[in-house]
C-alpha cells in the first residue's frame, strides 16, 4: 500500500511541477498586457500626446510669430495629408529655442525649434523634418514606449476614460511626465532610422525634393558636435552621418526619380526673411 | 571689441558660403552626366575633397581634377573632417545665447536641455494657442496648389536587410563620427 502510494506521488510529480510553470507563465503574461500590451485607442493616445505637448511648452513657449506659425501649419499639414492617418487633428508649433531640435508628440503634435528652422534653406528641408516626425507618431514610437516605461496600475488609471475622477486626471499627469522624461532619453535608434525612411518618402509624396531631409543632416553633421545647442538632438539619435548612410541604403534606387521636385528656397526664405527680425 | 567679433563672424559665414566642398565617403564614380548610366570619367577614392558647383536631382556637380557628376548622398559637405568643420552657424548661435552654456537651470533660462525637459511643467495657455494655429486640410491643399505642388503616390522604403544594416547601427560607431 505505502509502495503503491509513493508510485502515485512520484507520477504526479512531473504534472504539479508543470502546472505550476503554466500559471507563472500564466501571470507573467497577464502582467505583460497589462503593462505594455494593452490597447490604447485613438482619443486616449490624443489625450496622452496632448499632456505631453504641454509640459515640452512649459519647458519651451511657441515662437511669438503667427506668421511663421502658420506657414509651418501650413507645410506639415499638407505634408501629414499624404499618410495614412490624414483625420488626426496635426498640430504643429515652432518653439522659441535656440536649440536645435524637433519633437513629435503622441496624437499628431510636432515641434520643431526656432534653431533648426533658422538652419535650413528651403520649404523642402522643413518637410523632411516635419515628415520625420509625423513618421514617429504614424508608427506610434513614442507612445510605445511610454506603455514600455510606465507602471502597470498608473497606465490603466490614466486610461479608465469611464471615471473621469481627479485620480484618473492625476494618473495622466505622470503618464505625461514619464512621456516628457522620454525626450531627454530618446527612442531606439531603429526607431529614428525608421522615421528618416517615412520622412523621405512623405515629403515626396507631398511633391517635394525628398533630399531636403538629408541635406538638413548634412548641415548639422556640419556643425561642432561639442555645440550645446546640439547636445540632447546628438544624445538622442544616431549621428547624422550614420543616419546619412543608413538613407543611402534605399532612397537612391527608390526615391531618385522625385529629387527633381521643388525645393521651394524661394518661399521659405521669404516667410522667414520678412520676420526676420522677430526670428533673430 | 564685440563689433569687432561679430564683423568677424560674419566674414567667415561669407567665406563658408561663397565655395562650398565636398568629401567623398567611398569609392565614387565621377560621371560626365547627372545619370547612373552615364559615362564614368574617373573613380574618386573615399575621402577626396571636391568643389561643389551646382545640384541637379539627387546629384551634385563637382571638380576635382576634372569636372563631373556624383551621387549627392556619397559626398559629405564640409571639409572631411568626421568631426565637422565649423560653418559659422555655431558662433552665431552661441551668439544669440549670449554667453549661456546650455547649463540652462543653474540660471533659471528656460530651455530644451535634458534637465529642462525632466523638470517641465505643463502648459495649458501655450497648448491652446498651438491648437488655434491649426490648419484645415482644405487650406494645405490651396496652399500646396499655389506652388504647384503635386502629391505622388510611393510606397514605403524598405528596411534595409540585416547585413547591411550592421555599418550603421553599431552604436559604437556613433560616438566616434560624431
Amino acid at each position: 500500500m505505502r509502495r503503491l502510494i509513493i508510485l502515485l506521488l512520484a507520477l504526479s510529480m512531473p504534472f504539479q511541477a508543470r502546472a505550476f510553470q503554466l500559471d507563472i507563465g500564466k501571470i507573467k503574461s497577464l502582467v505583460t498586457n497589462a503593462s505594455q500590451l494593452r490597447e490604447v485607442d485613438e482619443k486616449q493616445e490624443v489625450e496622452i500626446g496632448s499632456g505631453v505637448a504641454s509640459n515640452l511648452l512649459g519647458a519651451a513657449p511657441l515662437m511669438p510669430d503667427a506668421h511663421v506659425q502658420k506657414y509651418v501649419n501650413q507645410v506639415g499639414r499638407w505634408v501629414a495629408q499624404q499618410s495614412e492617418r490624414p483625420n488626426l487633428d496635426w498640430h504643429f508649433g515652432v518653439l522659441e529655442s535656440n536649440d536645435v531640435n524637433a519633437f513629435a508628440t503622441p496624437g499628431g503634435y510636432v515641434f520643431i525649434t526656432k534653431g533648426l528652422l533658422l538652419n535650413m534653406k528651403s520649404e523642402a528641408e522643413l518637410a523632411g523634418v516635419l515628415a520625420h516626425e509625423i513618421g514617429h507618431v504614424l508608427k506610434k514610437h513614442h507612445l510605445k514606449a511610454i506603455q514600455k516605461n510606465a507602471q502597470v496600475g498608473l497606465l490603466a488609471d490614466a486610461l479608465s476614460i469611464a471615471t473621469q475622477s481627479s485620480k484618473n486626471t492625476e494618473a495622466l499627469n505622470k503618464i505625461a511626465g514619464v512621456g516628457t522624461e522620454l525626450y531627454a532619453r530618446g527612442l531606439d535608434k531603429e526607431d529614428e532610422f525608421e522615421a528618416d525612411r517615412i520622412g523621405v518618402v512623405l515629403a515626396a509624396r507631398a511633391g517635394y525634393d525628398p533630399y531636403g531631409l538629408p541635406l538638413v543632416l548634412q548641415t548639422l553633421a556640419n556643425i561642432n558636435p561639442q555645440d550645446s545647442a546640439l547636445a540632447l538632438m546628438f544624445k538622442t539619435h544616431p549621428a547624422p552621418t550614420a543616419r546619412l548612410e543608413a538613407l543611402d541604403k534605399t532612397m537612391p534606387v527608390n526615391l531618385d526619380k522625385y529629387a527633381t521636385q521643388p525645393q521651394l528656397a524661394t518661399r521659405f526664405v521669404k516667410t522667414l526673411e520678412l520676420n526676420q527680425e522677430k526670428l533673430k | 571689441m564685440r563689433i569687432m567679433a561679430i564683423i568677424f563672424l560674419f566674414l567667415q559665414v561669407g567665406a563658408a558660403y561663397a565655395v562650398e566642398y565636398g568629401y567623398t565617403v567611398r569609392s565614387t564614380e565621377l560621371k560626365d552626366a547627372p545619370f547612373s548610366d552615364a559615362k564614368t570619367l574617373a573613380t574618386l577614392p573615399e575621402k577626396t575633397k571636391v568643389e561643389i558647383i551646382s545640384r541637379q536631382g539627387a546629384w551634385l556637380q563637382v571638380k576635382e581634377q576634372q569636372q563631373g557628376w556624383v551621387r549627392l548622398l556619397s559626398l559629405r559637405t564640409g571639409e572631411g573632417r568626421a568631426t565637422g568643420g565649423d560653418s559659422g552657424l555655431k558662433s552665431l548661435l552661441n551668439l544669440g545665447r549670449s554667453g549661456n552654456t546650455g547649463v540652462t537651470v543653474a540660471t533659471g533660462v528656460r530651455g530644451l536641455s535634458e534637465a529642462d525637459l525632466k523638470n517641465a511643467r505643463p502648459n495649458p495657455q501655450e497648448l491652446e494657442k498651438l491648437r488655434q494655429l491649426t490648419i484645415h486640410p482644405a487650406e494645405a491643399q490651396k496652399f500646396a496648389a499655389n506652388a504647384k505642388l503635386r502629391a505622388q503616390q510611393i510606397n514605403y522604403l524598405p528596411e534595409p536587410s540585416q547585413t547591411e544594416k550592421t555599418g550603421s547601427s553599431n552604436p559604437a560607431s556613433f560616438g566616434g563620427e560624431r
